[in-house]
């Protein structure tokens, strides 16, 4: 430990991972250091089951009940990747790609008036959609075709609207589109966690909108990739790509203080070793007093033994319930995989309910996800408090990235690692640096 | 999606730092040996496809090094998955990383447990000097393990003697327990790698 590097990484989570992989890559020194003796932080998969069940203080699972306890891989935070988003590139970019595989998840799904309902996709699904009526389906698919076919350096695309300047509200009247229509728009399409979306640039809508089709045609069934084995695999194949490139990693580590002078950081130290850097790169949880607590995020593990209702019995869904359909300032996200994608026992799901917490008391604000899970074998609810930075790092040249969100994917966890890379290192993250002599590529 | 394609069977290398796991990687994918030890030695290695025919029946062997991470820190659990065969690795003159084995054995089964088990002793070219672990060692360990070790071997990545003969014996047995099942294609048919969509310079019509 007592040498010199470029940067020193503290925690395995996602973000540190890709930001190590990344650093790495670009040829700098890395050592990483988690304090856990597994890889992932918060971003692990729980294995086996009896791990789970430890970590929220209940008795040990009875595998004549939940199956053999090492067939469970159970994510803390539930996630899944967009197709064709960030993270998707950044894994075929840097080859991470080649330690995962996935499957597509089933189906989207988006709540109103106390049922679920198939959320349309594309023109043929809208007109087929129980969501709408006769009339606003036409109007809906209009909609949809124009989205589709809108490209923003092509202004015949843009069909009189001035793309710069025009809301998304006014898009919508533009179109005709009834209050629900844009709320499922808003929140299952475009991802939007409240309303303030409205009053913004109607190009931001539609940009999401696009990842969202673009998406669902890259794979089919929807526009969702879950990694078999569980999250987890994820930084765990960025640190095995930073391993590659060089990286140092050392697990089960005390970082006891993170060394400054004249208000620079100079190095790491653990125990009476201090490893010296010139850069740290880490989550809130190493820097306590350099993050502030702007609001907390509540997540709800069920394990169920059968699919959700209405879901076609599928083995993997995502649900979203748009705040307003139950009074809410912020949308319910309901997460289901199952013993398909190796994350549980044969026979097993695991449905994962998480929204940001807006009341004192939380675990009554996830009721009408939990109402629409039906029978549920075991539940353990945790409340985290979400961490932002308190400064950008250029001066302290400590990098800290913000907790994960409420999200249902992976798009804010990229922008702030991109973000975090660039202001680190000054530069964009350069993908072609990435080499392919990497053993061999596949053909 | 013409041609039915053999899946490639990944076989890892598992064992202590400096037992020469890079090494051998290094001779199976390109023949080649350095000498001396140091930590650059090990970058850049991830895996390589290589094929084997054995009988008629052509098997791809996808041969994955750990990229040094066992020299501080364990590996990754995912490093294992998905992994059809595991090589144990040890150093004929250092009894220590022998006896350390257990342990990693222990990961293989935990993480993947349908892999098959191989146990090799390199660095044979130097038993002679300093002779610290034997035959015979060799084989009451491979008894404790309750015949979870497919085979033995002895190799030097040094002079090459052993290398090859122990990549296509691995082959054999892949094929010979696998046979039904690369012949059924059984594999996960659902699941798949995430791959660069292809480059669409004119955007498709909806009309």
């Amino acid at each position: 430990m007592d040498e010199e590097y470029d940067a020193i990484v503290l925690g395995t989570g996602l973000k540190e991972c890709i930001l190590s992989g990344m650093l790495s890559v670009s040829g700098k020194k890395v050592l990483h250091i988690d304090r856990n003796k597994y890889y992932g932080g918060e971003s692990a998969s729980l294995t086996p089951l009896s791990e789970l069940f430890t970590k929220f203080g209940a008795p040990a699972p009875d595998e004549s009940t939940y199956g053999r306890g090492r067939d469970w891989n159970v994510d803390l935070i539930p996630k899944f990747l967009m197709a064709n988003g960030q993270l998707v590139k950044l894994l075929i970019h840097t080859g991470v790609t080649r330690y995962l595989e996935f499957k597509c998840v089933e189906g989207s799904y988006v709540y109103k008036g106390g049922k679920i309902s198939k959320v349309p996709v594309d023109q043929k699904e809208a007109l087929a959609s129980d969501l709408m009526g006769m009339f606003e389906k036409r109007r809906f698919r209009n909609f949809l075709l124009f989205v589709q076919d809108l490209k923003e350096d092509d202004p015949r695309t843009w069909k009189d609207l001035d793309i710069n300047s025009t809301t998304t509200l006014q898009l919508y009247e533009k179109f005709g589109l009834d209050k629900n229509t844009q709320d499922f728009t808003g929140h299952a399409l475009a991802f939007y966690r409240d309303d303030a979306y409205l009053d913004d640039l109607a190009i931001k809508t539609i940009r999401r909108i696009k990842l969202y089709s673009d998406s669902l045609a890259r794979y089919g069934k929807s526009p969702y990739l879950y990694p078999m084995y569980g999250l987890g695999e994820l930084p765990q194949g960025f640190a095995r790509l930073s391993a590659i490139y060089g990286g140092t990693y050392m697990l089960d580590k005390p970082v006891d203080e993170i060394v400054l002078e004249n208000g620079k950081v100079v190095g790491v130290r653990s125990g009476s070793e201090v490893a010296r850097c010139k850069q740290v790169y880490c989550d809130p949880s190493y820097v306590p007093e350099r993050v502030k607590k702007v609001g907390q995020v509540i997540r709800c593990i069920c394990l169920l033994n059968h699919p959700v209702a209405n879901t076609k019995n599928a083995l993997s869904t995502q649900i979203i319930i748009p705040q307003k359909q139950v009074n809410r300032r912020s949308d319910i996200y309901i997460s289901v995989v199952s013993y398909t994608h190796q994350v549980a026992a044969e026979g097993w799901f695991i449905a994962m309910v998480s929204t940001t917490v807006e009341t004192a008391d939380p675990s009554k604000e996830i009721q009408p996800a939990l109402d629409l899970l039906g029978a549920v074998h075991q539940k353990f609810i945790h409340v985290s408090d979400y961490f932002e930075p308190t400064d950008n790092g250029t001066e302290s040249q400590i990098f800290i990235s913000s907790s994960y969100d409420a999200t249902t994917h992976f798009e804010t966890t990229c922008m702030d690692v991109v973000d975090i890379f660039k202001r680190g290192t000054g530069e964009d993250f350069d993908f072609s640096k990435v080499k392919a002599d990497l053993g061999q590529e596949e053909q | 999606m013409a041609s039915i394609k053999v899946p490639e069977q990944k076989v890892i290398l598992c064992g202590e730092y400096g037992v020469g796991k890079s090494s051998l990687f290094r001779r199976y994918a390109y023949d080649t040996f350095v000498s001396g030890s140091s930590r650059q030695l090990t970058l850049g290695l991830d895996h390589y496809n290589k094929e084997y025919r054995i009988n008629d029946k052509s098997i791809g062997l996808q041969l994955w090094d750990t990229g040094g991470m066992e020299r501080v820190a364990s590996i990754t659990s995912s490093y294992y998955k998905f992994a059809e065969a595991a090589i144990l690795v040890f150093s004929l003159d250092n009894a220590a990383s022998f006896h350390v084995l257990s342990q990693h054995l222990l990961e293989i089964v935990t993480y993947a447990e349908n892999a098959k088990i191989f146990l090799c002793g390199n660095k044979m070219d130097l038993e002679g000097s300093t002779p610290q672990v034997t035959e015979a060692d060799m084989e009451s360990f491979c008894e404790q393990c309750h015949n979870l070790i497919s085979a033995t071997y002895k190799t030097s990545c040094k002079t090459g003697e052993g290398v090859e003969e122990m990549f296509r014996d691995i082959a054999y047995h892949l094929v010979q327990s696998n046979r039904s099942r690369i012949e059924l294609q059984s594999v996960d048919v659902n699941a798949f790698k995430i791959a660069p969509a292809e480059e669409v310079t004119e955007p498709s019509c909806l009309c």
